[in-house]
């Protein structure tokens, strides 16, 4: 380079300096600029114009801040940014679906945004200012937001106890403890499953062949006709027992083993042979069953494919095992000796001991063994050669191997501990931990449970989780159970929040105690919250029905609700029985401020029933909802025997609030002045036109006996 | 986001080291709120084969409806026959748009609450303003006016007509 060139640029250095300043610029105003644009701001100017159009303006913006806008309840564990874009969340103004989101208003729940956060029901990334990051899962942040079908999961992981807002929630619990979830795996807040039948004495019960059959399909199926193809012990909707993915060599040795449960023989009970030699020649001996057989009320806890106009249904109850093909299914001797006494073959289930004379018992075992059958049933069931050995010992790996011991009890077979994944935790868990195999679905933690949950192969290869048959929304309840499954609370600070279940139990005492376990009272009623929801609460009984009343009721139930289908059975019942019932629960099941005895009916006079009735009929118009006479509606009970059924104490308190006394009432309750229920009760009282208590001989020839089975 | 794109280019082009983190970003794929529809529906009552998108109002409107107002406002009740027809006056079906429409929110939460006689309507339909609050009265009112046939048009408020850009 020449000297006088010293000092002195280059055009293309010049270039390079001009360029590199530029570049530099650029670069130093990039941060700014990206600043300013950044996606919170966006949202946070928008929100201004979408104010400025509307006539509301001031009051929308009275608490508008340009920066970021948070909830931070440190007690919570919750700092979210949500407020910040989501800025009309609190303005009542923005309800409307026409308020484009984010600026919408939320609906008005039970928590208040500004005290509880966003994110403890909604989940997603609180502190997070873009939306993506926000809403969805990002390398940093796996808990998404919660879709909004399955918002009720989130109720759930404080609210141990169901809420009525939440009969998703509720749906799904139910479904988790009545497919018996908990055989298998460990989850939180739900009620004790009761589990499958214990089959340490199933050798006497049912062949191998049968095992066989219902291992290789152990539903009803209903085909396109309505014919039950397959014989089993539940409706298509709800499976109890599910599918197991089960080869033929397996199912050989299941049923080996099983069939040859002997553990603790039944006592056989003889039916009196002069009863049999009489009615065996007589030609009406099935149907005169039948009559009995529904009488009795079979169908208030067990189904029955019943064909009827061409149409074949399932009609019944599912607190017992499906019935329609189950005189192809037990032994004879098993099952009168089960009729007469359940507690002889199993000594814990659910079946009443009905107070048999032979004669119905003969008719109805009868009726069950000839009427109650398939003879195709086990068409399609290969010859199966003698039990070996062999068989025996592999079906007894397979029991346990399979799971069939954690929901099933076997006398000398323990259950494997664990035997599923435990679940407690499962609706916090992140996509990453979750193993999805090669299914071609979503990888995030709602598609997941509906994918194992719809086809547990799908998701894992090895699963030994059997197949359930969904219907779309029991599918989505369950998932949304299991997603409030959210563990523990992440901390003590948490803890707090958590709302705890009631465990409710109903303990009889005294001679009460055997008649309540003898006829299985708590299978369909409920006490103090426990026992089943098929018929009414009667955790109040005592007030609310006289002591005559129920002892009459019990010998021979009628139906008190003009759209309810009596599903009370003819139990039979002694008349030491009855009242032994009727005293106890006219004496220990009441409400303890509603005392039967505190109102006297000598006080009331005719001029207080007449004025009662124009109340009833002219003010109140209770005519709408219940029935007197001929007319009425069909809403409430039917009150023409009110006089003999209801305590006065107990219609003055169900007049003054029928909440308080039955929480989910449908009557109303109203401004009823303490005069206007003396009256009415004074009338009420008056009505007892009631059914004279029937013998049991003459009970056979009600009505009820004449029309279909069950509902 | 697609704003940020031509930033984003000069930025990483700028500041590789920067790209990492752009990287982190995942875009958005499936809105779950389109993908599992809405909080809850309702099939309509006219066309079994439709369903009525509800909000967590309507739905729980759609709650204490089929506990409460079922058995007289609708063909059919939970425990089979409706009780429609022991009514007189006949009470309107609960999505009778024709006739329920017309009537403002104000009005219905009123006889709820009040009671027919109240208003001078029929004693048949009773108060509920002390069994349910007024917050699940709305929310029927909600539902009602969801499952509507025709549908309801929520009447023009007063400044709407500045509304119209956003």
């Amino acid at each position: 380079m020449p000297a006088e060139g010293m000092g002195k640029l280059s055009d293309k250095l010049r270039l390079t300096f001009a360029l590199s300043t530029v570049v530099c610029v650029l670069v130093l105003a990039i941060s700014p600029v990206k600043d300013f644009r950044a996606e919170w701001k966006l949202y946070k100017r928008s929100f201004v114009k979408y104010a400025q159009g509307r006539p509301d303006t001031k009051k929308l913006l009275a608490d508008y801040s340009p920066s970021i806008d948070q909830v931070w309840l440190p007690g919570m564990n919750v700092t979210d940014r949500c407020t910040t874009c989501h800025q009309g969340i609190t303005q009542s103004s923005l309800a409307d679906a026409s308020v484009p989101q984010p600026f919408r208003a939320h609906p008005p729940v039970p928590h208040n945004v500004r005290q509880w956060g966003c994110t403890i029901c909604h989940r997603g990334q609180g502190p997070a200012t873009e939306v993506a990051e926000a809403h969805e899962t990002t390398l940093a942040w796996e808990q998404p937001i919660l879709p909004a079908h399955f918002l009720q999961a989130s109720c759930g992981s404080c609210h141990q106890a169901d809420l009525k807002e939440t009969p998703q929630l509720a749906r799904g619990r139910e479904l988790l403890t009545y497919l018996n979830c908990q055989g298998c795996h460990k989850l939180n807040n739900l009620d004790r499953p009761t589990l499958g039948p214990d089959l340490s004495s199933v050798g006497y019960k049912v062949t191998r062949e049968w095992i066989y059959k219902w291992l290789k399909e152990p539903r009803t199926i209903l085909d396109k006709d309505g014919n039950v193809t397959a014989n089993g012990y539940e409706n298509e909707d709800e499976p109890r027992m599910p599918k197991f993915r089960l080869k033929e060599e397996e199912i050989r040795a299941l049923s080996a083993f099983l069939s040859v449960q002997k553990a603790r023989p039944f006592e056989k009970y003889k039916i009196n042979p002069a009863v049999v030699a009489a009615w065996s020649r007589r030609p009406d001996l099935l149907a005169q069953g039948q009559v009995r057989f529904r009488l009795m009320m079979c169908t208030t806890c067990h189904s029955l494919a019943v064909t009827r106009a061409g149409e074949t249904k399932m009609i019944g109850g599912d607190i017992g095992p499906e019935l329609t093909k189950v005189g192809s299914k037990v032994n004879k001797e098993w099952l009168i000796a089960w009729l007469w006494n359940p507690k002889s073959y199993l000594e814990h289930n659910n079946m009443p001991r009905y107070g048999w004379s032979d004669e119905d018992l003969y008719k109805v075992s009868q009726y069950v063994l000839n009427k109650l059958t398939d003879s195709d049933l086990l068409t399609n069931v290969p010859q199966l050669e003698a039990v070996t050995d062999e068989e025996v010992k592999t079906g007894k790996r397979l029991f346990v191997d399979k799971g069939c011991s954690s929901c099933h009890a076997l006398h000398g077979v323990a259950p494997q501990k664990d035997f599923g994944p435990d679940l407690t935790a499962l609706g916090a868990k992140n996509a990453s931990e979750l193993e999805f195999s090669k299914a071609k679905i979503e990888h995030n933690l709602v598609s997941y449970i509906q994918a194992k949950l719809q086809d547990p192969v799908s998701v894992n290869p090895a699963a030994r989780m059997p197949q359930y048959n969904w219907v779309q929304a029991d599918l989505d309840a369950v998932t949304a159970a299991l997603l409030s499954q959210t563990g523990p609370a992440p901390t003590s600070a948490l803890q707090h929040l958590v709302v705890p279940k009631k465990e409710a139990t109903f303990q009889p005492v005294g001679a009460f105690a055997q008649v309540y376990e003898r006829y299985k009272c708590y299978a369909c009623h409920r006490f103090n919250g426990y026992g089943g929801t098929l018929a009414p609460d009667l955790s109040y009984e005592g007030s609310r029905a006289q002591k005559k009343w129920i002892a009459d009721f019990l010998k021979n139930p009628q139906t008190i609700r003009p759209t309810l289908i009596l599903r009370m059975p003819q139990f039979n019942m002694s008349d030491k029985d009855a009242s032994i019932a009727a005293e106890y629960l006219s004496m220990a099941v009441q409400k303890a401020d509603v005392d039967p005895e505190s109102v006297d009916v000598r006080q009331f006079n005719p001029a207080m029933m007449s004025l009662g009735k124009q109340l009833y009929e002219v003010k109140y118009q209770c005519q709408s909802c219940h029935t007197i006479g001929g007319s009425g509606g069909y809403v409430g009970p039917n009150l023409n025997n009110a006089g003999n059924w209801l305590t006065p104490a107990w219609i003055e308190a169900w007049l003054r609030n029928p909440q308080a006394l039955q929480s989910d009432a449908i009557e109303p309750r109203r401004n009823v002045t303490e005069d206007e229920i003396r009256v009415l009760t004074a009338y009420l009282m008056t009505l007892k036109t009631g059914i004279k208590p029937q013998t049991t001989a003459s009970a056979v020839r009600t009505p009820i006996a004449g029309q279909g089975a069950g509902r | 986001m697609k704003l940020n794109i031509p930033m984003m280019a000069l930025f990483a082009a700028s500041v590789p080291g920067l790209l990492v983190l752009s990287g982190c970003k995942k875009a958005a794929a499936v809105n779950p709120e389109v993908a599992f529809g809405a909080y809850d529906t309702e099939p309509d009552w006219n066309d079994s084969t439709k369903l009525v998108k509800l909000g967590y109002q309507e739905s729980q409107g759609k709650r204490v409806f089929y506990q409460y107002c079922v058995w007289c406002h609708a063909d059919a009740s939970p425990a089979g026959p409706s009780n429609r027809s022991n009514v007189t006056p006949m009470p309107p079906l609960m999505n009778d748009g024709e006739k329920l429409n017309g009537e403002s929110d104000e009005y219905l939460q009123n006889i709820i609450t009040l009671g027919g006689s109240a208003l001078g309507r029929s004693a048949m339909m009773p108060p509920y303003g002390k069994t349910l609050s007024p917050g699940e009265i709305t929310a029927v009112i909600a539902f009602t006016r969801a499952v509507a046939q025709p549908a309801y048009q929520k009447p023009g408020r007063p400044g709407s007509q500045y509304t119209g850009k956003q």
